[in-house]
């Protein structure tokens, strides 16, 4: 059978041998999750048929049917999450399939040095995901009425006359804009490197639009950072103190994690 | 069974570890795990809400500026169609007064 191959994660062999393999449904709900030894590298793979998976198919899934990807998102979120219990782990991002066990086993043969030292970088370390999010409005007044050089123009702008004023509105309003991104950047950016402190790697990532998160407030950062275990702890109070701190001014922060170490382990 | 104060729960307890465990268990939202687990296919569709979201943004704008501006402009003409003379004379004094000229018709 030329099956197609579901790549969820690798694994150092040596940690595969030391201990049982769990017991875990593939992608397809039907077959199970079995490894594959490449020299020192062992991958966690399932088996897909792929007329039912192939890549235009699995695309319009993704683009068009978002209970099939919540329902796969999940399954293999969850897949990942309990291996990255179990072994040191570098994972996969969803949907990577190999055509065949030979194509899966040279791409895993060329990066093997990488890999060897991404588990070195991994092994002992979280990754952590930090989201801010700021009630614009609420911060909008604050600039708005902190800034002397925007009371000034609103002082001049209620002196001029009706048509004049609302142009004149307008462009204050940008203004205000521009302080206000500027403002939370600032903020945010100064948050990140603090952050960073407690974390061996620290990245930013884009934000997302409220359309996406489907959030009243603004995602103004988005950042993931790699922290060795006992560090946690301070990271995450770090958060909350911050949480503390500035969540009547507006800001709210959420961090996620333990995650799987995705943005610390791309070799490509 | 002894009943315990339930705040020797969290003295009791390693106050180190719960906060980190707290958020271990929490639940994540699917936006969540599509940021991470999706990487460039999230992103490219990211980018396309944003981009659709901005020209939207930009497009009401105009539209709302020029839709002021038309009806303005539109409630003037329907005031010079009807005018009536003492609407007409206000007027004039108002322009008048806001340009500063001299008032001929007083001559």
């Amino acid at each position: 059978m030329c099956g197609l191959i579901y790549l969820y994660g690798l694994i150092p062999t040596k940690e595969e041998t030391n201990q049982s393999f769990p017991s875990l449904k593939g992608f397809d709900g039907i077959g199970d999750l079995y490894t594959i030894p490449i020299g020192s590298i062992t991958a966690i793979v399932c088996n897909l048929d792929p007329e039912e998976y192939s890549e235009n198919r699995i695309k319009e899934l993704i683009n068009n049917d978002i209970e099939w990807l919540q329902e796969k998102a999940f399954h293999h979120h969850e897949t990942v999450m309990k291996l990255s219990k179990i072994f040191t782990l570098i994972p996969l991002k969803f949907c990577t399939l190999y055509k065949n066990r030979e194509s899966l086993e040279t791409a895993v043969q060329s990066n093997d040095s990488k890999m060897m030292s991404t588990f070195a970088l991994i092994k002992g370390n979280e990754e952590w995901n930090l989201k801010i999010y700021c009630d614009d409005q609420l911060l909008k007044d604050q600039v708005s009425q902190s800034n002397p050089v925007i009371e000034a123009k609103r002082e001049e702008i209620s002196k001029l006359p009706k048509g004049k004023q609302f142009f004149e509105k307008k462009k204050l309003d940008k203004l205000i804009n521009s302080e206000l991104e500027e403002e939370k950047n600032k903020v945010s950016e100064g948050i990140h490197l603090e952050l960073k402190h407690f974390a061996l790697k620290g990245n930013v990532k884009r934000t997302w639009s409220s359309d996406v998160t489907g959030r009243k407030d603004n995602m103004t950062w988005n950042s993931v950072y790699l922290i060795s275990k006992p560090e946690v702890e301070h990271f995450l109070k770090q958060i909350q103190q911050y949480e503390k701190d500035m969540k009547e001014i507006g800001w709210q922060f959420e961090a996620t994690g333990p995650w799987p170490a995705y943005h610390f382990s791309s070799f490509s | 069974m002894a009943s315990l104060p339930f705040f020797q729960l969290f003295i009791n307890g390693d106050e180190d570890m719960s906060l980190r465990e707290s958020m271990e268990n929490k639940d994540i939202a699917l936006i969540d795990i599509l940021d991470v687990i999706l990487d460039k296919g999230v992103a490219i569709k990211a980018d396309l809400v944003i981009s659709i979201a901005g020209v939207d943004l930009v497009y009401l704008d105009l539209r709302l500026l020029i839709a002021s501006v038309e009806s303005l402009v539109q409630s003037k003409q329907e005031t010079r169609k009807t005018v009536s003379s003492e609407q007409f004379d206000t007027q004039r004094e108002e322009l008048i007064n806001a340009t500063g000229q001299p008032n001929k018709w007083k001559n």
